[in-house]
């Protein structure tokens, strides 16, 4: 009995650091933005200033605030783009990789590399000089004699440069796909291949019923990515999620009531939309999923 | 969690260290209390660190830790533990720190903020320490120090005069065989001289920047019709006044004096490098005075500066920028002497040139105008001097909220520099969004 009690002591001791940050850095804060959701928080003022507004932030944003809407779609259109091109631009090269090869290690490695600079500020600043008006797309473009035009600062196009940004950051998937296609089996193909089944049939048979659990898997990663994307968008546009807001994901708004309008009650309460929309979006793939994921234990 | 929890002890520790020493010290202030221009004695020789944070570039940094060091060499047990970075992202952290209850001691900001922070409790009133004569502004303009008022309380110290002006590449108008543009000229005047620019340059160079998304822009030509860009807690424009302001300059694009959208929102973002000025994709760009300095060494062209067109009585004596104190500071005496020094010093003026604006002090800036070496700076010091007897009367300091209305009147401009939105519905939903942030 009491050598059960030390293990169990000892095993809150091993967990605490986990334990101790989940606490302090994510549960509490997260209560703590969910009551000052209902004031007026203004970051600066005396905490006597405090005012409790009950669900005024919420109605203001779905029924008085064109900016959130515009924020919403900006950040759905992102999202919709992005995630099933990116994912299947890592299928694509996660097949290719899967083949051994000479090399195949030193192409993993590379292709792998845009994601280890992840979501970082140099990166971003690097793409805003690419696509500038002098910039390198179109330096190349021009070789082909087509004039280019001023991506980032067009409305119509300063999206869909965040979009190439995130695509190009395949590797996390693509190293999940790998690992994935390692996992299939080699008798299914060799099967395969005595019944004379194409390289097509094979894959669409074999390969992607045997990866849809890895594919649903980084399906939810990459959507909720996907809808979380910041800081491209932060950094190309200068903080200002322009041209025209065209860049204005939800996040990037969130930061910019919270900390440049002195609206933190308000960004709290976007916040918690935010959360219980990414929950809802995550529980209707779920639901979906059991239409098309296989798990190798099932029938 | 323990670092908040030593702060808390070191603070309250402190206080009462300065209240005692308050007590000590009441009659020797006392006595020299009349003694004017003279630095207040020092209080207490404790060892003690102030914080000071501001924005700018590494050169503004240097000049900064020289000034400070005048302070140490002054009273070597003050020293300062400094934090700058750039511009932008500056009042996210301030406001940062300021939530986390660790304002620094001493930070800048500017017209754009200063109520912002006042009107919340941020900045330290410093009215009792200006009627003691601890803070001395008798050397400034009347005006000057007023503009650092906030519903009566004294919220920044003016670090200096500063006003908007317009810098054209001077080197270009002799190239291109064409007159400069002057001070006081109409906004037509400018229009169609620009036109000029685009025609003689064979295409290439547009003639001048299009600031209808800029403030400074729209509030000088709302003045010059008597009118505010802030009344009260409301926009002063009607919408009427915003449709002929935009109509303006769909014109000037229509005729090729001002640049595209997209090289406009290029500008637009402030950044000094991408000034068109600079770049060289238009002859003008619509600054502060004293930012010739900068934009001249970001460029080989040689830079001359006017004022934004129109009747110079639409101009006033802007604060450059302010230092303020926290509230919250522990050591605000201390901090509030420092400001003082920084502000009257002859010698932090030379190091500092027009930096942080034309020195507030008449007499300091008296001495840095006489010192002053470099051309450029020449030109923005004769710049401000001979504007100081054109000036109109100063408005009242950007409401809170400003720092929205600024974004939004970006937004809007820009949605009719791009073709999507007229110049009336740009003007109404503006005015309808911008009175909604002000009286929020």
């Amino acid at each position: 009995m009491a050598a059960h009690r030390r293990e169990g002591v000892a095993g809150y001791v091993f967990l605490s650091p986990w334990l101790l940050g989940l606490l302090g850095i994510t549960a509490i804060p997260m209560v703590g933005s969910l009551v000052l959701s209902f004031t007026n928080y203004d970051l600066l003022s005396d905490w006597s200033e405090l005012k409790w507004v009950g669900i005024h932030n919420y109605t203001r944003m779905f029924t008085d605030d064109p900016h959130y809407w515009h924020a919403v779609k900006v950040t759905l259109v992102f999202a919709l783009v992005a995630v099933p091109l990116k994912l299947s631009a890592s299928l694509a090269v996660a097949l290719l990789l899967n083949k051994e090869r000479r090399g195949t290690g030193l192409f993993r490695g590379l292709f792998y590399l845009p994601s280890l600079l992840g979501g970082s500020v140099a990166l971003a600043l690097v793409w805003r000089a690419m696509w500038a008006k002098e910039g390198a797309v179109n330096g190349f473009l021009a070789l082909f004699g087509i004039e280019g035009q001023n991506w980032i600062n067009e409305p119509d196009w300063a999206l869909h440069t965040l979009v190439v940004l995130a695509i190009w950051q395949f590797g996390a998937p693509m190293v999940i796909f790998l690992a994935g296609l390692k996992q299939i089996p080699k008798e299914l193909y060799e099967a395969a291949a005595v019944d004379g089944a194409a390289n097509w049939r094979a894959f669409w048979h074999i390969t992607l019923p045997g990866l849809s659990p890895v594919i649903f898997f980084n399906l939810v990663l990459e959507t909720v990515h996907g809808f979380q994307g910041f800081t491209s968008a932060y950094v190309i546009s200068g903080g200002t999620g322009g041209p025209i807001d065209s860049t204005l994901m939800y996040t990037l708004y969130l930061y910019k009531a919270g900390f440049g309008d002195y609206q933190m009650g308000y960004a709290s309460a976007m916040a918690w939309v935010f959360l219980v929309a990414i929950a809802v979006i995550t529980a209707v793939l779920f639901s979906t999923g059991k239409f098309w994921v296989h798990y190798g234990d099932q029938s | 969690m323990h670092r908040a929890a030593n702060a808390h002890v070191t603070t309250r520790r402190s206080l009462l260290r300065a209240a005692a020493l308050g007590a000590l010290a009441t009659p020797f202030l006392a006595a020299c209390g009349d003694d004017a221009g003279q630095q207040p004695a020092p209080e207490s020789t404790e060892p003690v660190e102030l914080s000071m944070f501001w924005w700018g570039a590494e050169a503004r940094a240097k000049s900064t830790e020289d000034a400070l060091k005048l302070y140490t060499a002054k009273y070597p047990f003050v020293t300062f533990k400094t934090t700058w970075q750039g511009n932008q992202g500056y009042y996210d952290k301030l406001a940062t720190l300021a939530a986390g209850g660790n304002a620094p001691d001493i930070f800048q900001i500017d017209d754009g903020a200063l109520s912002e922070y006042a009107e919340r409790g941020v900045t330290l009133d410093l009215n009792s320490y200006k009627s003691s004569g601890k803070l001395d502004v008798k050397k400034f303009p009347e005006g000057l120090w007023k503009y650092g008022e906030v519903g009566g309380k004294l919220s920044g110290v003016p670090t200096g005069e500063n006003t908007p002006g317009m810098i054209y590449n001077k080197q270009l108008c002799t190239e291109l065989g064409i007159p400069e543009p002057t001070s006081g000229m109409s906004w037509e005047a400018l229009i169609t001289w620009a036109e000029q620019v685009w025609v003689k340059s064979g295409n290439k160079v547009y003639g001048t920047m299009d600031p209808s998304a800029d403030y400074k822009a729209l509030w000088v030509w709302l003045r010059q019709q008597g009118k505010e860009l802030y009344n009260g807690k409301a926009v002063g424009a009607t919408k009427e006044d915003l449709v002929k302001w935009f109509d303006l300059w769909q014109g000037a694009r229509d005729r090729k004096a001002a640049p595209t959208a997209d090289l406009i929102h290029e500008a637009n973002g402030g950044d000094v490098t991408k000034q068109l000025v600079v770049t060289g994709k238009a002859a003008t760009s619509f600054m502060w005075g004293n930012q010739i300095a900068e934009l001249s060494k970001a460029t080989k062209s040689t830079l001359g500066v006017v004022t934004y067109p129109g009747d110079n009585k639409g101009q006033w004596a802007r604060a450059a920028l302010y230092f303020s104190v926290a509230k919250s500071s522990a050591k605000r005496d201390r901090a509030v002497d420092v400001v003082n020094f920084l502000v009257n010093s002859p010698e932090v003026g030379k190091l500092w040139g027009t930096d942080r604006g034309l020195s507030s002090n008449l007499d300091v800036r008296k001495a840095v105008s006489d010192s002053l070496t470099d051309a450029v700076q020449k030109t923005a010091f004769a710049f401000e001097t001979d504007l100081a007897t054109k000036f109109g009367p100063a408005p009242q300091v950007p409401p809170k909220g400003h720092v929205k209305v600024r974004a939004l009147l970006t937004t809007h401009a820009e949605s009719v520099q791009y073709a999507k939105a007229t110049s009336a519905a740009a003007a109404d939903a503006f005015l309808k969004e911008a009175n909604a942030a002000l009286a929020a």
